[in-house]
């Protein structure tokens, strides 16, 4: 009782316990502050993730598998599949109008699935925008102002078909959806959004050439493939099969991986690069019977000669994505989600024995599986920073304990005192463990309050750091988001605020346990 | 050694006479000690304060252990009230209504001095962040514990009325850096007798003040014996404060050498 009304007074009447409360203070705030942002990029990075490869991935990259129709129909009539869509990865080159050649990763999609599947819709850079960013202020977003709205309608129907329309001829072709940071012609503005710059080329004579950066316009790439065979890999010599296609639109994921170095084609001229559509070969069959067409069906018109047989080889894909029904953002949801596409697939490869890869060779991954690398990574680098800062935050349990240690000794007759009246020495241990946990407590309430102050205006602070000061920490051109994450986990709040009050409590326990030990007598008599 | 007088006797004190035995009626002795011994341990050098000290304290008595500085009269104070403990080895015994202090637990020690035992001291000690009012309440929660809850509105009364008894009804929630010496020893006073003790242990508590004020505290205190029944040991080096007792222990360098009533 006589602990509480002391630690009151205590706390108000001096100034070391304040230092020591503000010392806790900033050890949570600081701690808190990292470890949500931090946290808010790693689940900016996962939710990018999952924006574009959906929540599992079916995948056989060597060779591709056939029949893909098939499964993604016996996909999408389970009840936890929303969508399926079949997809083709693979590396190639792609040559830029200024001559630079960049490896990509190909992936040929067919858009409106893979829209259902993936977040692409929202991912195509080039169209309307309702609003400005919000550090765009001065209005000054290409997609604003510079470009017509009917341009950038166009240019988002085109990027989400891949398929450019030659406004002259009206002919349809396949096109090229690139990563906004593939060409190296756009720039990223500190307010988040992208210019298309200016580039010069030198002619072989020695003239300047402007080179028209942007692609969405006019730009045709060339793009090179080595194709694959149904034995899953290139012949020993490895041919390039090239093609050049229109650019159609831009793409910008928030995987900096991802929009540097992927590009999406029109599945359709993919399959037909790599050499993965429907194809019909001869095949000579010696001792089996003579296969003859059946007269009835027109499509099996044949010029067999006897003792061979037309087959047709069904196209392929390397992949099919598939996005689950409800909420799949957590690891065990999504795992779920693989088990029953397991079990599907395990019904189609029986069905198409021998024709399929078989159940137990495909791969089925979930988002979490397939971006682990770079989630780990950010994990680890997040665990690291949290690891440092706490160790940082140790210096406030020492602080505590010499600031308490001083208090012991300055309070040294109240405590004789309070010995001649009848406390226990562990009552008066008692009185300096609640004056701690009262440091504790108002330190770590006050830190968590600070940290959420913070974090939650951290850009408003960031810009106003950057306009007065001149300091940019959180530059979008390095971290990729153009915003720094700015929500306090209530979880990881009540963590830290916990750590601060056990903390505090440590650190008063070695000058509790001396005071605890102080003969009443010597206490009186200290001078 | 040399034993103090034990016999009973009439005392005239502050105008006011108290029967506290009597040949027909032998005082209950509250408080005694036999051959107290203690050695403080300065650096590697022992140091011995008492020699085998003997002492008794009737009920309602009021004892002055005069004696010079060093004498160990403030060491003889503290063992009495459990503030300290006599060397282990041949320290004596100190008994309290039959109970051997030595033999009690901490526990039961520190209820002694929150229950039977108050303390003045000379320099008041007295808890510079708390008001009047609560560092005379403060020792109710010692003694009450969690059950001051329960006690509370009784205890805060009492405490009220207390200070008022004593002349700090108007200072209550004054800090003790705003009192004179003589109100902080009466808050001091106050402190010692919230518990409503049965012995009064005060170590020079006029050490401090000029003769006047030292002169009211010692009226004060004499005034709360008679009202309390209280048994009250003073130590002090001034015989003018030692003449206002029952008897006189005089002590000097750890031995009692002699031992009168007045």
């Amino acid at each position: 009782m006589y602990q509480i009304l002391l630690t009151r007074r205590y706390l108000v009447s001096k100034i070391m316990p304040m230092l020591a409360a503000a010392a806790v203070l900033l050890c949570t705030a600081m701690v808190l502050i990292v470890w949500s942002v931090m946290g808010g990029f790693l689940t900016m990075l996962i939710n990018s993730g999952r924006t574009v490869v959906g929540d599992v991935i079916i995948a056989w990259p060597n060779a591709g598998f056939a029949h893909y129709d098939d499964l993604i129909n016996r996909l999408e009539q389970d009840p936890q599949i929303k969508a399926a869509t079949p997809i083709i990865e693979t590396y190639g080159i792609i040559s830029l109008p200024d001559g630079r050649k960049e490896t990509i990763i190909l992936r040929g999609i067919d858009g409106e699935s893979y829209a259902r599947v993936t977040a692409f819709e929202d991912t195509i850079y080039w169209k309307p925008l309702d609003a400005p960013l919000e550090k765009d202020t001065a209005r000054l977003d290409p997609r604003l102002d510079l470009l017509s709205g009917a341009s950038l309608q166009r240019m988002r129907s085109e990027g989400l078909t891949l398929t450019k329309i030659d406004p002259k001829t009206g002919a349809e072709s396949a096109a090229l959806v690139m990563g906004i940071e593939v060409s190296g012609f756009n720039r990223r503005r500190p307010e988040g959004y992208y210019i298309p710059i200016q580039r010069e080329r030198t002619t072989p004579d020695g003239e300047v050439d402007w080179i028209d950066t942007f692609l969405p316009r006019d730009g045709r790439l060339l793009v090179s493939v080595a194709p694959l065979n149904t034995e899953g890999a290139g012949a020993d010599v490895v041919s390039l099969a090239s093609r050049y296609f229109p650019v159609a639109n831009e793409f910008q994921s928030g995987l900096f991986e991802l929009d540097q170095r992927m590009v999406l084609l029109r599945l359709d001229a993919c399959q037909e690069m790599l050499k993965l559509g429907e194809a019909r070969r001869i095949v000579r069959d010696a001792q089996g019977p003579v296969v003859l067409p059946d007269p009835t069906d027109p499509s099996e018109e044949s010029f067999d000669e006897p003792g061979t047989r037309t087959v047709v080889d069904p196209a392929r894909v390397t992949h099919v994505f598939v996005r689950g029904q409800g909420d799949m953002s957590r690891g065990d949801a999504a795992i779920a989600l693989a088990d029953r596409c397991r079990a599907i697939y395990r019904q189609f490869a029986a069905d198409h024995g021998g024709q399929v890869p078989r159940a137990g060779d495909i791969v089925i991954l979930t988002w979490e599986d397939r971006n682990r690398t770079m989630i780990n990574a950010v994990r680890q680098e997040t665990a690291l920073l949290l690891f440092l800062f706490m160790i940082i935050s140790l210096v406030a349990v020492f602080l505590i304990l010499a600031i308490f240690w001083s208090m012991v000794a300055e309070k040294t007759k109240d405590i004789g005192v309070l010995r001649a009246v009848g406390a226990s020495a562990p009552g008066v241990a008692g009185l300096w463990i609640a004056y701690g946990l009262a440091i504790g407590l108002v330190g770590g309430a006050l830190g968590v309050g600070l940290a959420y102050l913070v974090v939650n205006n951290i850009n408003p602070i960031h810009d106003w750091l950057g306009r007065t000061l001149n300091i940019v920490i959180w530059d979008p051109a390095v971290y990729y988001f153009p915003r720094i994450p700015s929500e306090v986990d209530p979880a990881k709040a009540i963590i830290v605020f916990v750590g601060a009050v056990i903390s505090s409590v440590l650190g008063a326990f070695v000058p509790a346990v001396r005071a605890a030990c102080m003969a009443p007598v010597r206490a009186l008599r200290f001078e | 050694m040399t034993a103090p007088a034990q016999e009973p006797h009439t005392t005239p004190s502050t105008g006011t006479h108290q029967q506290v035995g009597g040949a027909a009626h032998a005082p209950e002795t509250v408080l005694s000690a036999s051959g107290l011994r203690k050695t403080y341990l300065l650096g590697r050098v022992k140091v011995p304060v008492l020699h085998g000290v003997d002492f008794s304290l009737s009920r309602g008595e009021f004892v002055a252990v005069l004696g010079s500085s060093g004498s160990g009269k403030s060491t003889l104070l503290h063992l009495l009230g459990g503030l300290d403990s006599p060397d282990t080895h041949n320290g004596g015994t100190i008994s309290y209504r039959g109970k051997n202090l030595r033999s009690l637990s901490s526990h039961a020690l520190d209820r002694y001095r929150a229950r039977e035992a108050g303390f003045v001291f000379q320099f008041y000690h007295l808890l510079p962040e708390l008001t009047v009012l609560q560092n005379v309440a403060v020792a109710a929660m010692v003694r009450w514990g969690l059950g001051y809850y329960r006690e509370k509105s009784r205890v805060r009364s009492q405490t009220r009325a207390l200070l008022e008894e004593v002349g700090l009804g108007h200072r209550l929630e004054h800090l003790p850096s705003e009192l004179s010496g003589g109100e902080r020893q009466r808050v001091a006073i106050a402190r010692s007798l919230i518990n409503n003790p049965s012995l009064l242990l005060a170590d020079e508590p006029t050490g401090n003040l000029d003769r006047a004020t030292g002169d009211t505290i010692l009226d004060m205190l004499c005034r709360l014996r008679a009202a309390r029944a209280l048994s009250m040991v003073v130590v002090t080096h001034d015989p003018h404060t030692a003449a206002r007792a029952d008897r006189v222990v005089r002590l000097v360098d750890g031995r009692v050498t002699d031992a009168q009533p007045l």
